[in-house]
């Protein structure tokens, strides 16, 4: 059943469209990654599921209802969306007992919610004294706070250390398995492979795909290497129905669209010995960039023209 | 609502921005007040009349306009605030409801701004009854006026802070709200007041003195106290009206 939904979410920012017809579920109980490189719709997407921008078209509802619907938000879902949201000269004890008390829930959750992301020995420290990672935590914490069924993470391994990274690795995991539902976006794929049931890619506002990360590469280009002097029969036999062939030496060719298996039998009948071959499955980064066509030079370019 | 009263109640405790600019409007205060006494009846067109007179001493317990500009001033910092420091994103995730959040604020703010009032008007009339009667001089002023006066000046800065929290929800800047609110003061009520006299009483700021004992310039009445207190509650009600639906409208990104 899905705890959350987009659909046919519009939000246009002047003459920017920032989000572009985009729909997607998110099951309960899942861990799902929202990816998408930045400025795709990401921040935007989730400020509109929770009820912070206004959607120009479409919905975005939690359990049903959006998040202006649902009564004492902060019981049902927690959320992290930036990490400088915070009165710089507050403590991180004090921003807690606020948000308690805004959402009605007992002061005494402030001290778990502090333990749980190690910060209770700092707790009393001003948040402007606070490294990028430390306000991460208090975000996490603040999230928390509800003890809510629904997390909402945006980036939220920004500015974490390798060990932070680990540590916030782990509790989304642990999340999960206490069966919450957490929607957590990231630009980088790698950082949320390890802890993601499924994704949703988004790019430039619109959906790219939303499958299971093993689906995700099963379905990814390959690239079978082949090294055999029959070099040019071998392609001319290959080379159609969507079969690429790039011809990288006299006797080595690169074939996309086919698999390994299919290019052995086909040089089997023509009897073209294949001295060598390989195959690059596609790691997740590539299928990233294959999908949102935004490689890291595309990327550059992105940030430049923005 | 009540809950949302005390969290931001909660929200002014926890910082020290209240207490510093309260202590400023006090000090401010205090510091006019006293070079006020000090060089009543003295020489020089700027000098209040002397302390014997009505005149002296209602020019001095008066000098409670400091405080009124501070009190919108805080109601500014209670409202931009949130956006200088991008909490406005945790507040609304807390309480969706962007309106009880604006209503709670503007409450609030208007209930501290009552204590600047407090402050400034028990600093105007203990350091002008002490300078009067070290002079030597009976007080020329009635008790009622004195109450009068003070009332004025507590209820004004209450209003004015409210006032402040609407346009601190309109211009999101802090320092542009700031710096606007300065330049309505000093500026367009001096500039609007004194090119056309008539509109003097119903200006905010200069309605909120006129509450506290202020003279109008240029021989023009000041409205009656119910009247300039009904005046200037009614801006402040439409200004956060009108901040209220632009709040509900706007996108926090």
């Amino acid at each position: 059943m899905s705890v959350i939904e987009v659909h046919e979410l519009t939000k246009q920012f002047g003459p920017v469209l920032a989000v572009d017809h985009l729909s997607f579920e998110v099951d309960r109980g899942t861990v799902v990654g929202f990816l998408g490189p930045n400025g795709a719709g990401k921040t935007t997407t989730l400020r509109t599921l929770l009820g912070l921008v206004k959607p120009t078209d479409g919905r975005a509802t939690i359990n049903g209802k959006a998040y202006l619907e649902l009564a004492d938000p902060l019981r049902h879902v927690g959320a992290v969306l930036e990490a400088s949201s915070f009165y710089p000269s507050r403590s991180a004890w004090n921003h807690l007992r606020v948000q308690a008390l805004a959402a009605g829930i007992d002061p005494g959750r402030v001290e778990e919610v502090l333990e749980l992301v190690g910060l209770e020995g700092t707790a009393r420290r001003k948040v402007e004294e606070f490294s990028l990672g430390m306000r991460q935590r208090l975000g996490i914490a603040t999230a928390m706070l509800g003890d809510p069924e629904v997390l909402i993470l945006d980036e939220p391994a920004n500015g974490l250390d390798p060990e932070g990274v680990r540590w916030l690795r782990e509790l989304v995991r642990g999340l999960a398995e206490e069966g919450r539902t957490v929607l957590v976006s990231s630009h980088i794929l790698a950082e949320v492979a390890q802890t993601v049931d499924s994704v949703v890619i988004i790019d430039q506002g619109r959906l790219v795909a939303q499958s299971s990360l093993e689906a995700l590469t099963a379905g990814a280009r390959r690239v079978v290497r082949v090294r055999t002097p029959g070099a040019q029969e071998l392609a001319a036999a290959i080379g159609h129905d969507g079969v690429r062939v790039e011809h990288v030496a006299a006797d080595r060719l690169e074939i996309t669209g086919t698999t390994p298996e299919r290019v052995g039998m086909l040089a089997a009948e023509l009897r073209i010995p294949i001295l060598e071959s390989t195959t690059d499955a596609a790691d997740l980064e590539d299928v990233f960039f294959q999908l949102t066509a935004a490689g890291p030079d595309a990327h550059a370019e992105r940030e430049v023209s923005r | 609502m009540i809950r949302q009263i005390r969290t931001e109640l909660l929200k002014l405790r926890t910082i020290r921005l209240p207490l510093g600019l309260l202590a400023t409007a006090a000090g401010l205060t205090a510091l006019v007040t006293i070079l006020g006494a000090a060089n009543a009846g003295g020489a020089g067109h700027m000098a209040p009349p002397p302390l014997d007179t009505t005149a002296g001493v209602t020019n001095l317990l008066s000098r409670t306009g400091f405080a009124m500009l501070l009190a919108a001033v805080f109601g500014v910092t209670v409202s931009s605030g949130e956006f200088r420091h991008d909490t406005a994103t945790a507040t609304y995730l807390a309480t969706p409801n962007r309106v009880r959040v604006l209503a709670a604020k503007a409450i609030v703010a208007a209930g501290v701004g009552l204590l600047f009032g407090l402050v400034a008007s028990a600093l105007t009339t203990g350091i002008t009854l002490a300078f009067v009667a070290a002079k030597g001089y009976a007080v020329t002023v009635s008790g009622a006026t004195i109450a009068r006066f003070a009332a004025g000046a507590v209820l004004g800065s209450g209003l004015l802070a409210a006032i402040g929290v609407g346009v601190g929800s309109l211009i999101r800047s802090q320092l542009a709200a700031i710096v606007a609110v300065f330049l309505w003061s000093f500026v367009v009520e001096q500039v609007v007041g004194g090119l056309f006299n008539s509109t003097q009483p119903y200006l905010p700021f200069t309605a909120a003195g006129t509450m506290a004992g202020s003279a109008l310039g240029g021989g023009t009445s000041a409205l009656p106290f119910a009247v300039a207190a009904a005046l200037v509650a009614g801006i402040a009600v439409v200004v956060s009206g009108v901040a209220a639906r632009t709040t509900v409208q706007a996108d926090i990104a």
